[in-house]
């Protein structure tokens, strides 16, 4: 496969990812408990913007924005019932895992209950992909990496720009401190759960878009994204874009390796190609998952 | 027994151990005390392997045994409390105690499953030990009680009778009476007094208290800002214009 | 099939599930160790019975026994990075690490018949029975297993190495302060539950004689989970109450299927779902499950020395 070709899947496949580590990392960091259910979450509202679009004839943009809007309102509404109550009582991050486990369950099988497990996917024209640098990219897929540059644009001005944002880096520092300055760490947190869903859900849409939608794509995806999440350090948004990036690229490249030269070393064999068995694509990111929390667990960029 | 050379410990730009050297013999009770945050707590979780030295020598019965690993300390017989006591809650006093049992059969599961008499009659022993000292510790009214449910001063009395129940050689008590009424202070000081003179352990023990350290300590160690600023008698040290002014002027 | 025969698939299934849910219990209830991965245990024992069967042909208690040995080596590898790791984070690499396993399994099909599994798996004592009454032979081969590992498991809690284990789970950094090597002990429990739960894989593979690696998705693991927050964590009895309760909601609800207008694959959603509630519910207000941990006693009312 041609090198651009790699680079172009990369961008695009870390764009969806990164969306959605954002928002995994910013929970991580701010409630302290790795959320298994964040990427059910993206694709609750992927089938909402689905449905709104596919089926209703609403504007995409619109779709999404609704989705985007409802799934964050169903965040809080998890967060408020759930969460709060075992913060309060100061159950450990493990009980709050757990418990995010039995979402993650109750949601995906809602999800099939509901959508059925039929897969969904956008009737999108068939365009002829343009060729940029000797790679094949559809006009789907440039807007997918634009969008994902954007909000990380977008979310860059937030975090600095706005009180909100300083108020977020505020309390991920030190939650304690932070309320003494009269920040209210629950209405904080409130928003962040909304912001953390609303980009989720477009990048759930926007793998949706570029592939199909089912149920268990939350589960699918789940594993990638906790490795883009770790890998970029948690607590910083940039290294989650940089962790997905990374991933992504690391998908495509062993994939495309031929082994064949090691066979070939010892000039006893001549064998044509030996490459890795694209069945194992899910293993890639579940390897680089066990090799990152046993290397450095803390991720290689570090926190702002 | 406890020989410590030029011992150094930093996080980061803060020396928290200034290059400290000190001795603790056999068969005595040691006092150090200083203000917060002068380096003491950070000395006994150096000593007892918690804590990564940045330089020096920790010698224990003659041996090396810096860059050990707490587990294997304490097996050497350098044992140590919490200032924050801890218990598994889960256990009750009594199983807490048999927790801390030396030469205890039935620790991994092959001879849990085929050593089962042996296993019996050594937890046998064990537990009368450990009703012994639940009674000198007069403890023993919550033997059946979960841990957890113990008060803060009823946790750091069942520490005292762990940390004797590993019949170590040397004992680092780190403010055993701290958060304690006193009633209970004396009833914990005269415990220690009477089982170091039964046993004829070292204890090294960090106090606020003057007046228990005057009462039980054969030396006192004065530490300010991880360094070792005086060494006496509590009679001595007492006196010492170093410490008054330490203790007056600074924390 | 008949209800008799129904019947003792269904407790043949609880069997093997509930040695499925001591194992996970072992690990979490009486050690602390939150394992994601429970299923890889179930598959590697599965796995490496049925193929030293089917390849090799060596007599199937040395089968069964392989299958053990096998996942308790599997064990002590998930213990390794206990020390470096924090719950969650090892948590995490036991999912992962269990789904590299199932999807070795998918892909080696030179090893494994990949997609296809290993079929026509022999039975033991097969020949001493007829069709009919081998099954009722084997649930009570399985109920034997699961009595005898409840012995053994309640032995290894109640002696000094489950007093250990405990401890470890609620205070390490104290543990080490005793003079204990935690990361041994922890190793000897995953190592033991890692031997039951392959036991638990044997029993299956030889009980339904063709296995794939659909047998071995995460969603088992989280069944298992299941089991033991609803049964009972720290407590053996619990982690099989749990395998009843949720072998019995997950079987009879195939049945109301006949009668409630829902089609199968949304009965199964509706059943999934139910699950994911009933962990919700019990983690958050009923941790301790159903059946509660033990307290050990010693002279409840009799004072020493009286």
């Amino acid at each position: 496969m041609e090198f651009s070709q790699i680079v172009a899947n990369s961008l695009i496949r870390g764009s969806e990812l990164s969306l959605l580590a954002i928002g995994l990392t910013m929970v991580f960091d701010i409630l302290k408990f790795s959320n298994f259910a964040h990427a059910d979450y993206a694709v609750l509202g992927a089938f909402l913007a689905y449905s709104f679009n596919q089926v209703f004839g609403i504007n995409v943009l619109i779709s999404i924005a609704l989705a985007a809007f409802l799934t964050g309102l169903f965040g809080i509404g998890v967060d408020r019932i759930l969460f709060k109550r075992l913060r309060i009582i100061g159950a450990k991050p493990v009980t709050l895992m757990i418990v995010s486990m039995g979402i993650e369950i109750g949601l995906r099988n809602l999800l099939r209950l509901i959508w059925t497990s039929e897969t969904k996917t956008y009737a999108i024209a068939i365009t002829k992909p343009l060729e940029i640098f000797g790679a094949r990219i559809t006009p789907l897929q440039i807007k997918i990496i634009l969008v994902g540059f954007l909000s990380m644009v977008a979310f860059h001005i937030l975090l600095h720009k706005t009180k909100f944002g300083k108020s977020l880096r505020a309390i991920s520092d030190n939650r304690m401190l932070a309320s003494a300055c009269a920040i209210d760490s629950e209405r904080m947190i409130t928003w962040m759960w909304f912001l953390a869903c609303a980009y989720g859900v477009i990048g759930g849409t926007m793998i949706a878009m570029e592939h199909v939608l089912y149920p268990r794509l939350g589960f699918d995806i789940l594993i990638p994204v906790f490795c883009a999440t770790i890998l970029g350090g948690i607590g910083n948004p940039y290294g989650a874009m940089v962790g997905a990036l990374i991933l992504a690229f690391a998908e495509n490249i062993i994939l495309s390796l031929d082994l064949s030269w090691l066979i070939n070393l010892g000039g006893f064999f001549n064998v044509h190609s030996i490459q890795i068995s694209t069945g194992y694509k899910p293993a890639i990111s579940f390897l680089m998952l066990i090799v990152i929390l046993l290397w450095k667990p803390t991720g290689i960029l570090r926190k702002k | 027994m406890l020989k410590i050379k030029d011992l150094q410990k930093n996080f980061g730009n803060l020396r928290a151990l200034d290059r400290v050297s000190l001795e603790v013999e056999e068969d005595s009770i040691v006092g150090l005390i200083g203000p917060n945050g002068s380096g003491k707590t950070t000395l006994f979780n150096v000593v007892s392997g918690f804590y990564e030295k940045d330089g020096g020598e920790i010698y224990f019965k003659e041996e090396r045994v810096d860059g050990l690993t707490p587990d294997r300390i304490a097996r050497k017989g350098l044992c140590r409390t919490f200032q924050i006591a801890k218990a598994p809650e889960k256990l009750t006093a009594l199983e807490n105690m048999m927790l801390a049992a030396k030469n205890q059969v039935g620790e991994n599961p092959f001879s849990a499953l085929f050593t089962r008499r042996r296993t019996a009659r050594v937890e046998k022993e064990n537990l009368d030990r450990a009703m012994e000292l639940l009674e000198v510790l007069q403890l023993v009214d919550l033997r059946n009680e979960y841990a957890g449910d113990l008060s803060g001063g009823q946790k750091k009395l069942l520490s005292l009778g762990r940390v004797f129940m590993l019949q170590p050689d040397m004992i680092l008590l780190d403010e055993p009476t701290a958060g304690v009424n006193p009633t209970l202070t004396m009833q914990l000081m005269k415990a220690v007094k009477e089982l170091q003179q039964r046993e004829h352990k070292s204890v090294f023990i960090i106090e606020h208290s003057m007046k228990v350290i005057s009462s039980i300590c054969d030396k006192v160690y004065v530490f300010n800002f991880g360094k070792k600023m005086a060494e006496g008698t509590p009679a001595e040290i007492q006196k010492n214009e170093k410490v008054l002014e330490a203790y007056l002027g600074g924390a | 099939m008949t209800v008799i025969n129904f019947f003792i698939y269904l407790l043949t299934m609880v069997g093997i599930y509930g040695l499925l849910a001591m194992s996970l219990n072992f690990q979490v209830g009486f050690g602390g160790l939150i394992n994601f991965g429970q299923v890889a245990f179930f598959c590697i024992g599965a796995y490496t019975s049925s193929l030293l069967a089917t390849r090799i042909g060596i007599p199937l208690p040395f089968c069964f026994a392989g299958g053990m040995v096998l996942s308790g080596v599997f064990g002590y590898v998930m213990s390794i990075p206990t020390k470096s790791l924090k719950s969650d984070y090892w948590a995490i690499a036991t999912l992962a690490t269990a789904e590299v396993i199932r999807l070795i399994a998918l892909n080696e099909g030179w090893l494994t018949g990949g997609p296809f599994g290993v079929m026509s798996i022999p039975q033991p004592f097969q020949s001493l029975f007829s069709r009919d009454s081998y099954a009722g032979f084997y649930l009570i081969l399985v109920l034997v297993c699961v009595l005898l590992v409840y012995f053994a498991l309640s032995l290894l809690s109640d002696s000094p190495f489950g007093r250990d284990v405990k401890a470890i789970r609620d205070e390490e950094e104290l543990c080490l302060s005793l003079g204990k090597n935690t990361r041994q002990i922890k190793l000897q429990a995953m190592v033991v539950a890692g031997m039951v739960g392959g036991l638990a894989g044997a029993l299956f593979a030889h009980y339904i004689t063709f296995i794939s690696p659909e047998n071995f998705r995460p969603i088992e693991t989280f069944l298992m989970w299941a089991m033991i927050i609803v049964g009972g964590r720290g407590n053996h009895a619990g982690a099989i109450l749990g395998a009843v309760i949720i072998q019995l909601f997950n079987v009879s609800t195939r049945f109301i299927g006949a009668y409630v207008p829902l089609s199968p694959d949304s009965m199964a959603s509706l059943r999934m779902l139910i699950i994911g509630l009933l962990i919700i519910i019990f983690v958050s207000y009923r941790p301790e499950g159903l059946i509660k941990e033990k307290k050990k006693v010693y002279y409840p009312k009799r004072r020493h020395g009286e």
